[in-house]
């Protein structure tokens, strides 16, 4: 695979995002191919999230997008980590879509912030997912290299 | 090991430690212990690459083509040190021929190649439209150029002066209105800037060079597909298993896109 392949994909879709991005999300940095920042926000009137915004951090790797990049949540300032059953209190964020097998080299930054959106959207679980305060304190891995159980794939 | 082999990996060790300089010298030596090795002609081509020898580099492939004619690199290479000397349709033909031969030896320089054949397509296309423009502007001139001589002419023969600032008005005008078409249609040239959803891979977001169809009917560039599939087969659309032998060439959507890119070279990205 040729190196750069990953950063003339990222350069095209930086492009298409600086013109135009879907409402509730936001570009907020990227100044390079490794790392980018967005933040995004539930644009109905789910009042969990109402009036917040969220910020997630993209970190990809020499093959994206054949590889998914790695999303999380940070919590910096006023952006706090989404109560959601399936988003733990350090932004590891469980969804297939961004795991080794639920990824699709057909997905994108675009696509992947309006999944978390949804996800967010169709959520009236005021939760952590169970266990999170020992994954919190115990985990180690990447998240790309956890292995979710999804169990749950409607929320 | 025979001593040819020796002389090649000790060649290979400098190259990889970047002194291309003793590489080059020590393909040169293994050539001379066997001249009958296609793999020492390229060996060599690939540093004579970095040294920038390019005439060099088109005479060490053509030797290896000559022991081998469907050497993938030595026709990677041409297209390099051919795109280096701006020959354009040189480096594209031997560009083309080493896609060719990557996607039925479904070889891993594939993702490599491809953006090859786009960049030897953006540079030709430049470079004719660099003509075109020094054409189009050079016509300009001319034009604008005849149209004073004629008023010069014109007013030659009044005495009037009155009547001559009246003339010289009357072709300031004509002056400006052609002036004006040409530069008419040079902006109408840079609007017309939009690559198609139809002509762009949906993994690399490029042009498509050698589009391949799958079992659910979308395409995908033939080296962004097989790299998902070397890791997931499956289809990226649908999720069902897919394969590479499952992959048929889309030849009216390559057509498409080959006349595309022949129009718009500045959409062929690398």
């Amino acid at each position: 695979m040729v190196a750069n392949f990953a950063s003339k994909r990222l350069g095209k879709e930086l492009q298409k995002i600086q013109s135009s991005l879907p409402p509730g999300i936001t570009l907020v940095s990227a100044e390079n191919f490794e790392e980018w920042l967005l933040d995004i926000q539930v644009l109905d009137q789910n009042p969990l999230y109402q009036d917040q915004t969220y910020r997630l951090r993209f970190r990809f790797g020499s093959s994206y997008p054949i590889e998914p990049p790695e999303v999380t949540f940070v919590k910096k300032g006023d952006r706090s980590i989404p109560m959601h059953p399936h988003i733990y209190s350090n932004g590891i964020i469980c969804l297939d879509l961004l795991g080794q097998q639920g990824w699709s080299p057909v997905q994108n930054v675009e696509s992947v912030c309006m999944s978390i959106q949804s996800m967010l959207t169709g959520n009236n679980k005021n939760e952590r997912p169970p266990g999170d305060e020992e994954f919190v304190r115990s985990n180690k891995q990447r998240p790309r290299d956890i292995d979710f159980y999804y169990h749950d794939n409607a929320v | 090991m025979s001593r040819s082999m020796q002389l090649k990996e000790e060649g290979n060790r400098h190259f990889q430690s970047g002194d291309f300089v003793s590489a080059e010298a020590l393909y040169s030596k293994a050539i001379i212990a066997d001249p009958k090795n296609p793999a020492l002609y390229t060996n060599r081509a690939m540093a004579r690459l970095k040294m920038s020898l390019w005439d060099s580099v088109i005479t060490d492939c053509n030797q290896c083509l000559e022991l081998a004619p469907d050497n993938m690199k030595a026709h990677y290479y041409l297209a390099q040190a051919y795109l280096a000397l701006h020959d354009y349709d040189d480096a594209l033909d031997h560009a083309r021929r080493a896609h060719e031969l990557c996607a039925r030896t479904n070889d891993k320089s594939l993702a490599a190649v491809t953006a090859q054949v786009l960049r030897c397509k953006k540079e030709r296309w430049e470079d004719m439209e660099r003509r075109r423009r020094r054409e189009g502007s050079e016509l300009e001139i001319e034009v604008l150029a005849l149209l004073e001589r004629e008023r010069d002419g014109v007013l030659r023969d009044m005495t009037d002066d009155g009547e001559k600032k009246e003339v010289e008005a009357e072709w300031e005008q004509k002056l400006e209105s052609m002036r004006r078409v040409f530069e008419k249609a040079r902006a109408a040239e840079e609007r017309r800037r939009k690559v198609p959803d139809w002509a762009v891979d949906d993994i690399s977001f490029q042009v498509m060079v050698d589009p391949v169809i799958t079992k659910s009917g979308n395409s995908y560039e033939r080296a962004s597909i097989m790299e998902h599939l070397r890791r997931h087969p499956t289809d990226p659309l649908t999720r069902e298993p897919l394969t590479a032998a499952d992959l048929r060439p889309n030849l009216a959507l390559k057509e498409a896109c080959a006349e595309f890119l022949e129009e718009n070279g500045w959409a062929a990205d690398w």
